[in-house]
């Protein structure tokens, strides 16, 4: 099991049933921590739903009460290839 | 006492006049090394030297560098008991001076050359990238470096400090604002060409060159280094572009900015007291090489509510270099001042005003400034309030400032995405608005019919019968003054 975090505004963003591309952040013990990945994923406010818990954070860095699990389908790359 | 020419001789400094701790103990990268720079701040406390970070062996911390006078006065290599007054006249006395050019110095003579990171072995995570602040929207590498580049026309180097945060184990992403020096650099430059910006990160720098890399100063910051301590900077050529970085930094990041890519940057706590700028596609930095001292020392400020060295560094610089600029104007100021309490938000100019609408000439200098989008207050008092006494500048605020002639908004100015009291459009847009205090008796009153006379110890009774009540004070029965 993976922890990640998230940042929204509004955590409507985190729309169920669908296909997300999100900015999330490990936060797996380790040197690692608090890194980002750009991926596609499917969340649920079930935390049991799918095996990797995905925990929220607002605007300004709080912490929201809403606890989703969450399934990354795979790594979306962004960035341009001349930078790669 | 010479100026420390390295972050280690400053710790040094520090350890021995009882201006910062070592800590033996092991303390946490992810929040707990940040809790303690925090406190420290809030207490007026020793900087923190954490010799033992944990998962990271060989690294160490040095934390709140400049965030007392006392360490400011160190880091010029002055008693640490100098006054304010006396620091900042220091720093104008040597920054009116010639430029001092730095020297290039050999890469086997270069400290920060010791390790050499390259290709595959690149991880920002091999350092001790604190989590600063709970909270923060990721490690910031930068919180107390400058960022090195080089104008692609004119050819002049800058040294800046803009904050850094690790998106991943390559990537960084940065706060540079648009009306910075790196800023305009990009979008008049780089932007619209699509190429890539050579850039250098240095951290753990010697204090001056940390106070160089965020004053605004127009004079090149390896040369505002050089006339701070007195003698040139040592720089080193980077591995993997042309750029030249202090060969005695501790850690030193090389590789290119994006300009035509943007990945999130914050929220992090922010000097002003909050984290106000939104989270935002900002700047990002692409890492080819990382080269560190042996036990390489990271350096930490941690902003928030007052006071760090983020508010007190700027607060001096900000406040001087207004002094230099309307000193050049001829106006006849006595002294500029922002206490660092104001987050560096309020200037309070001292001058003798010798004619109408001295106060607007100085506001729309300030403002008008390079450093105008940094402060949205401007209170002008009189010669005789002396503008480090807050319990007098408050006073002349509160009784001269006339409501419908002398407060002024200025409209439609630059701001920072950072003010607290601006709307989340006019933080993205950089949109600011300043508003003038104008504490001066007006010329045309008559100064001694019209201008009221200030009812103090000072001011009202005759000498003699000050000296009477100052000498008889503890007969009277009370404790002395100190
Ligand atoms: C601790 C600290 C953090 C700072 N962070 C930023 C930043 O993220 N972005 C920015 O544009 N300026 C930042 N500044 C202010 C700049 O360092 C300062 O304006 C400096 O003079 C560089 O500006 P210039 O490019 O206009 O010369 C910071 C200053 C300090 C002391």
């Amino acid at each position: 099991m993976n922890q990640w975090e998230v940042f929204v505004m509004d955590v409507a963003e985190l729309a169920e049933g669908q296909d997300l591309e999100l900015t999330i952040r490990t936060l797996n013990p380790g040197i690692h921590k608090y890194t980002y990945k750009r991926v596609r994923a499917q969340v649920s406010s079930d935390p049991g739903k799918f095996a990797d818990q995905l925990q929220v954070r607002l605007g300004r860095g709080q912490m929201s009460n809403r606890k989703f699990s969450i399934e990354v389908l795979g790594e979306v790359q962004r960035m341009p290839s001349k930078y790669l | 006492m010479a100026a420390p020419r390295s972050n280690r001789e400053f710790v040094e400094a520090c350890v021995k006049s009882g201006d910062a701790v070592r800590i033996k103990q092991e303390v946490d990268w992810d929040n707990e090394a940040g809790a303690i720079v925090r406190r420290v701040c809030e207490l007026g406390e020793a900087a923190p030297f954490m010799e033992k970070i944990k998962d990271y062996p060989g690294f160490s911390y040095f934390g709140a560098p400049l965030s007392t006078y006392r360490r400011m006065a160190i880091a010029l290599g002055m008693d640490p008991n100098s006054t304010l007054p006396e620091i900042g006249r220091e720093y104008l006395k040597r920054t009116n001076g010639e430029p001092i050019a730095p020297v290039v110095i050999d890469k086997k003579d270069a400290p920060c050359k010791e390790n050499i990171l390259k290709g595959k072995d690149v991880d920002l995570c091999r350092l001790p990238v604190p989590l600063v602040h709970d909270g923060d929207g990721g490690r910031y590498v930068g919180t107390w470096h400058a960022v090195v580049t080089k104008h692609p026309v004119r050819g002049d180097v800058n040294w800046g400090m803009y904050r850094q945060m690790m998106w991943d184990s390559r990537t960084m992403s940065g706060a540079v604002f648009p009306f910075s020096d790196l800023g305009k650099a990009l979008n008049e430059y780089y932007l619209p060409r699509g190429e890539s910006c050579p850039f250098a990160t240095a951290i753990g720098l010697s204090p001056l060159a940390a106070m160089a890399a965020c004053a605004p100063s127009p004079i090149p910051e390896p040369e505002l280094t050089g006339m701070l301590a007195g003698e040139p900077v040592r720089l080193v050529k980077c591995e993997t572009n042309g750029l030249e970085v202090p060969a005695d930094a501790e850690i030193i990041l090389e590789g290119e900015i994006c300009p035509d890519y943007k990945v999130e940057e914050g929220p992090f706590g922010e000097y002003t007291g909050y984290r106000t700028s939104p989270r935002d596609f900002r700047v990002t930095f692409r890492v080819n090489c990382i080269t560190y001292r042996n036990n390489a020392t990271m350096t930490i400020s941690n902003m928030g509510v007052p006071q760090d060295e983020g508010q007190l560094l700027r607060s001096f610089s900000l406040g001087l270099e207004l002094e230099k600029l309307l000193k050049s104007q001829g106006i006849p100021i006595t002294g500029v001042y922002m206490h660092p309490r104001s987050t560096h938000h309020m200037m309070i100019v001292g001058v003798k005003p010798t004619y109408s609408g001295i106060a607007m000439q100085i506001a729309q200098l300030a403002f008008g400034s390079k450093l105008g989008p940094w402060f949205h207050m401007v209170v002008v008092v009189d010669d005789k309030t002396d503008i480090y006494n807050w319990n007098e500048v408050y006073h002349a605020l509160c009784t001269r400032c006339n409501p419908a002639r002398g407060i002024h908004i200025f409209r439609n100015t630059t701001g920072t995405p950072l003010y607290p009291h601006a709307s989340p459009y006019e933080r993205k847009w950089s949109m600011g608005s300043q508003v003038l205090f104008d504490c001066l008796w007006p010329v045309d009153w008559d100064p001694v019919n019209d201008v009221p006379t200030t009812v103090s110890f000072r001011s009202v009774y005759s000498q003699e019968i000050q000296d009477r009540v100052t000498s008889n004070w503890t007969a009277y029965g009370y404790p002395p003054v100190k």
